[in-house]
């Protein structure tokens, strides 16, 4: 019989979820349209790179939303090992795929810029190894979350692992200003303000928050179906235990 | 023959409790604390020198010797120094062509044929992947990258700035 | 201390018995430069100048496969229960498993490398690097190893999900030290650089990785 503690946090859940997600959902699509159509149309052609620059607007945002994707999980791990806050748990879970995602999108569209732009595919330069890193610490995590049938053990285990492989984020942040690597240093988080002009700035900001609606609709939707999964895995038990009482009698 | 080893270490867990549970956990607490703060300071006295996914010009004439093996050369094209040895029949960008690479200080002549990038150009930041021949003095590149700095801007911001005299070239050489 | 070098003793008495997983990690690493060696031809100076990335990807690979090994006969025959409920501090004693993989698995790929060297046509100037850099290297291998190996104890058939986790946490050892390595046997400058970047990193597996195996033993345990 699963804890009053245990139900009361998901049950809550569910009851602001469910009608925040048709808003969070509408607030993406309308974000999505509006930094499409300023990515595309209204934004100007780099000087150097012409409308190569448009790339930008996809990549950018991509590898901002890998990091900080990381960071929700290995926050949440954090939480749900500390207090074992079972809503933690699952939210970690099913941050990573959603993480592993947005990494791959920033190393494909990186690609697709980088042929143009350097002259190469792929470049095994500082910042690009260690968001590949990332993408198999994503893939690392999931495993272990799968490879455990006891979603209990496999909750702290997988919580340990997110929390250790941590600290590859500043490493990936602090990479290309570390080492002389072939990726450009950042160019919007940086000391002394950002280095694009602010005629791009509207499409790059209105592409982030697509991304971060995005994240949150596909968050807690598939938070719900986790919850879903496992309350009919919680009543087949139930079943099958009366079940067998039943053939017992 | 195993059991009887677990047995054995399992025992002697007990003995040799002279220290208290407190004052071992500072001890450890000291250990681990002298073991990360030499990981930080040997991390920091290795990026004081620098580790690089290229070398530049300079770093190149100060090594006892040319390198044998390939290297990755970064640096900024020299201005005036492209020139394109094979008759220009078919595209520009595929033509046998030669340049320098300068970070300021030194230069080294560089030949390359093949597909340059679209950033190529004069000032633009590179970087040159080949093996030094004719004894040392010319690098035969393989491949050539340009480098893109964090600068982003339409095409007029940058001719305004440059008309102003607010163009600052040697910042785009990082 | 008795305890921890009694774990030692006993863990490398096991590995260097019949039967025991030293040899076979030895083997492995044999193995694996030689596919190498074949699969690239017979092009000598191809072969020198892999050499020492081939011989360093051996090691992680020859440590990579014996991880599982860490705490799988202790969790089978019950002794890691025991162990765990009599340890005072568990992360010392998960410091103890890792020192004694070392022993047994990545001081004999180190004894191994100057033979498979010759194999692969080292040349003489690579040598001291190499083995300075697998020195200081290896031992952070086990220990993240250890690390990994601990969070999938539980579990019947962990190898490859080892490999899979372990891989990333092991990709700044391997740059630093096939770096160093070669750096080392070209007479450049930054061999100092990628030896203290890869000292860094084993010192910080030092202090990480036997905490996080003692919570991970402790989470697989109950």
């Amino acid at each position: 019989m699963p804890g009053l503690y245990e139900l009361a946090n998901p049950v809550r859940f569910e009851r602001i979820a469910r009608p925040a997600l048709p808003w969070l959902a509408g607030i993406t699509f309308v974000l999505s349209a509006l930094g499409l159509y300023y990515a595309l149309f209204n934004s100007p052609a780099d000087y150097q790179q012409g409308d190569s620059v448009r790339i930008m607007y996809v990549h950018v945002p991509a590898a901002w939303m890998a990091l900080f994707c990381y960071t929700v999980v290995a926050g949440a791990s954090a939480v749900g090992f500390i207090w074992k806050h079972p809503l933690a748990d699952v939210a970690a879970k099913e941050a990573a795929p959603i993480g592993a995602g947005f990494t791959f999108l920033a190393l494909v569209t990186g690609s697709l810029w980088g042929k143009p732009m350097w002259g190469a595919w792929w470049a095994w330069d500082a910042r690009l190894t260690s968001v590949l890193i990332l993408f198999f610490l994503y893939l690392g995590y999931i495993s272990l979350w799968r490879a455990f049938s006891d979603k209990t053990r496999a909750a702290r285990l997988a919580a340990i692992l997110a929390i250790v492989g941590f600290v590859n984020i500043p490493v990936i942040k602090f990479s290309v200003d570390w080492w002389n690597s072939l990726h450009q240093p950042a160019s919007v988080f940086r000391a002394g303000g950002p280095t694009i002009d602010a005629s791009m700035l509207p499409a790059l900001f209105l592409m982030a928050g697509a991304y971060m609606f995005f994240f949150a609709t596909a968050l807690i939707q598939s938070m719900r179906n986790e919850l879903m999964a496992r309350r009919c895995a919680r009543m087949q038990a139930v079943d099958a235990q009366a079940a067998s009482i039943l053939v017992e009698n | 023959m195993r059991q009887d080893a677990g047995r054995r270490c399992a025992g002697s867990f007990n003995i040799g409790g002279k220290l208290t549970k407190k004052t071992r956990r500072i001890y450890l607490a000291l250990g681990a604390f002298a073991f990360a703060a030499a990981a930080v300071g040997l991390t920091l006295s290795a990026l004081k020198s620098s580790i690089t996914y290229f070398y530049m010009p300079s770093e190149i004439a100060a090594l006892a010797s040319t390198p044998s093996k390939a290297i990755r050369l970064g640096g900024l094209v020299e201005t005036g120094s492209i020139e394109y040895l094979s008759p220009k029949g078919g595209s520009e960008n595929e033509a046998l062509v030669s340049f320098s690479v300068t970070d300021g200080g030194n230069s080294i002549k560089v030949t390359y044929a093949g597909l340059l990038p679209d950033l190529f150009r004069e000032g633009q930041g590179v970087i040159v992947q080949g093996s030094f021949v004719d004894g040392g003095s010319v690098l035969k590149a393989d491949n050539v990258l340009a480098k893109h700095d964090e600068n982003y801007m339409p095409k007029e911001v940058a001719d305004a700035l440059k008309e102003q005299g607010y163009w600052n070239e040697t910042s785009k050489s990082d | 201390m008795s305890a921890l070098s009694a774990i030692i003793l006993r863990d490398l008495q096991l590995a260097f018995r019949a039967g025991g997983g030293s040899f076979q990690a030895v083997g492995f690493f044999s193995i694996v430069c030689v596919l190498f060696t074949l699969a690239v031809g017979p092009d000598i100076a191809l072969i020198t100048e892999i050499a020492g990335p081939v011989l360093w990807t051996g090691a992680l690979l020859a440590t990579l496969i014996s991880l599982d090994q860490i705490y799988r006969a202790d969790r089978e025959d019950g002794s890691l229960d025991v162990i765990a409920a009599t340890s005072e501090e568990l992360a010392l004693t998960a410091a103890a498993k890792a020192a004694a993989h070392w022993l047994s698995t990545g001081l004999p790929l180190i004894l191994a490398t100057p033979l498979l060297a010759i194999l692969l046509n080292l040349t003489a100037d690579a040598y001291f690097p190499l083995l300075m850099s697998l020195l200081i290297g290896t031992p952070g291998l086990s220990l993240i190893g250890s690390f990994a190996a601990a969070l999938t104890v539980s579990l019947p058939r962990a190898s490859l999900l080892i490999s899979i986790i372990v891989s990333p946490l092991y990709i700044p050892i391997l740059i630093f030290g096939a770096g160093a390595a070669s750096a080392g046997a070209a007479g450049d400058p930054q061999f100092a650089a990628n030896l203290k970047l890869l000292g860094a990193a084993t010192l910080f597996a030092a202090v990480t990785a036997p905490l996080a195996s003692a919570v991970a033993l402790r989470s697989n345990l109950d």
